[in-house]
């Protein structure tokens, strides 16, 4: 079974445009027939610009926005169906863009235990949960803190805790770190990596930043609303001017690499770390 | 500046009293409050006053912080003891102005409601300074919990209360984050007069409100991914238990009020002794 599976998946909005003739009511499709499929225990990025269509898909994999027409399934489980909502949100946790928005209670523990306590988790079990959760983000000396004391990425490490103590099988993460600094940013990949990498969890991450996009396995270029690549990152990222094209930056390495390229140098299209660019500059020299 | 406004008023110790259910600790508020209106006599003012004494000694929160709240009602406690003092008629008059008149009745009666007031303020106090404003919430929700039957909605309510305690040091941040962008291009807060003073709030509050609404908007949703569907099948991690001092603690109330019923009907026989 497939973590999760669009098929024509499209979300239409109705916007209300202000003209001389008074408002008019236009028809907005967020998401145009996207085709998807998301193994279990992949990394899979989501890439696009603002206003592609993007956290439009993530929420739909939490079931908070429904399809209006297509069908996606979470591990088999159609997200129309709603008697199986809260199964679907348990399995898919969803961490958001903004740390301060999404925390429920003022000490930290709390917070984490906020979805067992949500689905009916008996006490001890949650307590052992919530210690776990805390444990895997690193913050178990902050389980009696108060989060707005916390930094934006400790906020977000807690975030990601509060999932993870639902025990869910995917986490869905939009753009979690567009609004932290870069040690923030750090922390925040260093542990959605670990809990791929070592829990085998199914990660979906929604974002705008290239040198994170380079992590996943695989990724998806969203534009306007429909899927316009797909493909290994090394595969993605060397086609520069194609994404230049969507509005995506390729990672400053792979842009060298691509001028270089381009000036005659032979060299391959799909570098995407300064230590391969390295390691390929220093061969270039030798062989010449 | 405005960052140090402190929300609950939380006095963190270790003493009986903070260790104390905080649904005991309601109760034993409650109960006093009530005792309050029901003592007549000195007698009577003298053995709260030693019980409270008693309990702020066992709390081990310094008197200074008991007695802060007193400031804030100091204007209606000074006009309570002025209508009591000159509006009270009565037979053993000692000076009369126009219609102020000073009577020993009046005197009494002054002393009483102030102390009455006095003891209201520093008796719940006592239990916001002992009680973390997470307890406070959890007790209130299991106490209305009765309620839910008639349609209070206990678990909302307490839900509210979490969520406004979570957010309003977030929104006091914003609030002074907008203050210096306003200040910074040349808004003017500390002068003028009062109507000028007022109406320089609103490029505050407008841009607050507007990102209060959002921030709502995101936690709901947040809210809702996380499976929140209210209190229905809803279990805690910290279930609230009573311990041998809670039952302690029940057991010295019913001591305490059995004792103030007495001396009110000993008050009432013996009225001459005041």
């Amino acid at each position: 079974m497939k973590m999760v599976k669009a098929e024509g998946l499209t979300y239409e909005y109705i916007k209300m445009l202000e003209t001389d003739h008074g408002t008019e009511e236009e028809k907005v499709a967020a998401l145009k027939a996207v085709d998807l499929e998301i193994e279990k225990g992949e990394f899979v990025v989501v890439l696009g610009h603002n206003g592609s269509g993007k956290s439009t898909f993530a929420k739909h994999i939490n079931a908070l926005l429904l399809p209006t027409q297509g069908t996606i399934w979470v591990e088999g489980m159609d997200t129309k169906d709603g008697e199986l909502i809260w199964e679907i949100r348990q399995t898919a946790g969803m961490v958001f863009q903004n740390p301060d928005n999404q925390l429920v209670a003022t000490v930290v523990e709390e917070d984490i235990a906020f979805g067992p306590e949500n689905m009916g988790v008996a006490p001890e079990e949650i307590r052992r949960r919530v210690d776990e959760a805390l444990a895997t983000v690193h913050m178990e000396e902050y389980a009696k803190h108060t989060p707005s004391k916390l930094s934006g990425g400790q906020k977000q490490r807690i975030a990601i805790a509060g999932v993870l103590a639902m025990k869910p099988d995917c986490i869905v993460l939009d753009e979690p770190t567009a609004m932290l600094d870069p040690v923030g940013r750090k922390e925040v990949m260093e542990t959605i990596e670990r809990l791929n990498k070592d829990e085998g969890i199914t990660i979906i991450l929604i974002t705008h930043y290239m040198d994170e996009a380079v992590r996943g396995d695989r990724v998806y270029v969203i534009d306007d609303g429909q899927v316009v690549m797909q493909g290994r990152p090394k595969e993605i990222f060397s086609q520069v001017e194609r994404l230049q094209q969507y509005g995506l930056d390729v990672p400053q390495v792979t842009e060298v690499a691509h001028l270089l390229r381009k000036e005659g140098l032979n060299i391959p299209a799909d570098i995407l770390t300064v230590e391969e660019m390295v390691g390929t500059l220093c061969q270039f020299k030798l062989t010449t | 500046m405005i960052r140090d406004i402190t929300i609950g008023q939380f006095y963190p110790v270790e003493s009986p009293i903070h260790r104390l259910d905080a649904r005991v600790k309601l109760t034993l508020t409650f109960v006093y409050i009530v005792t309050l209106f029901l003592i007549n006599s000195f007698v009577g003012y003298l053995f709260v006053i030693a019980v409270l004494g008693a309990s702020i000694k066992a709390s081990k929160v310094p008197l200074k912080f008991m007695l802060k709240g007193i400031k804030g009602i100091m204007v209606i406690i000074i006009f309570t003891a002025f209508i009591n003092l000159f509006m009270t008629r009565g037979e053993q008059l000692l000076w009369q102005w126009g219609f102020l008149s000073l009577t020993v009745e009046g005197i009494v009666l002054a002393l009483k409601m102030c102390m009455r007031l006095i003891l209201l303020i520093v008796g719940s106090s006592l239990l916001t300074l002992t009680t973390t404003p997470i307890q406070l919430t959890d007790g209130i929700e299991y106490m209305l919990r009765p309620f839910k039957r008639f349609g209070m909605p206990a678990h909302e309510i307490a839900m509210m209360m979490t969520i406004a305690l979570r957010f309003i040091p977030t929104l006091l941040d914003e609030t002074d984050k907008i203050m210096k962008a306003q200040q910074a291009r040349g808004a003017d807060f500390d002068t003028g007069s009062l109507m000028q003073k007022a109406k320089s709030l609103i490029p505050i509050l407008v841009p607050l409100f507007i990102s209060a609404f959002r921030r709502a908007e995101e936690l709901a949703m947040a809210m809702e991914a996380r499976c929140y569907h209210g209190d229905e099948n809803r279990t805690r991690m910290n279930r609230m238990q009573m311990h041998r001092r809670d039952y302690g603690a029940f057991v010295v109330g019913a001591i305490y009020l059995v004792v103030i019923i007495g001396l009110r009907y000993a008050g009432n026989t013996f009225s001459s002794l005041i």
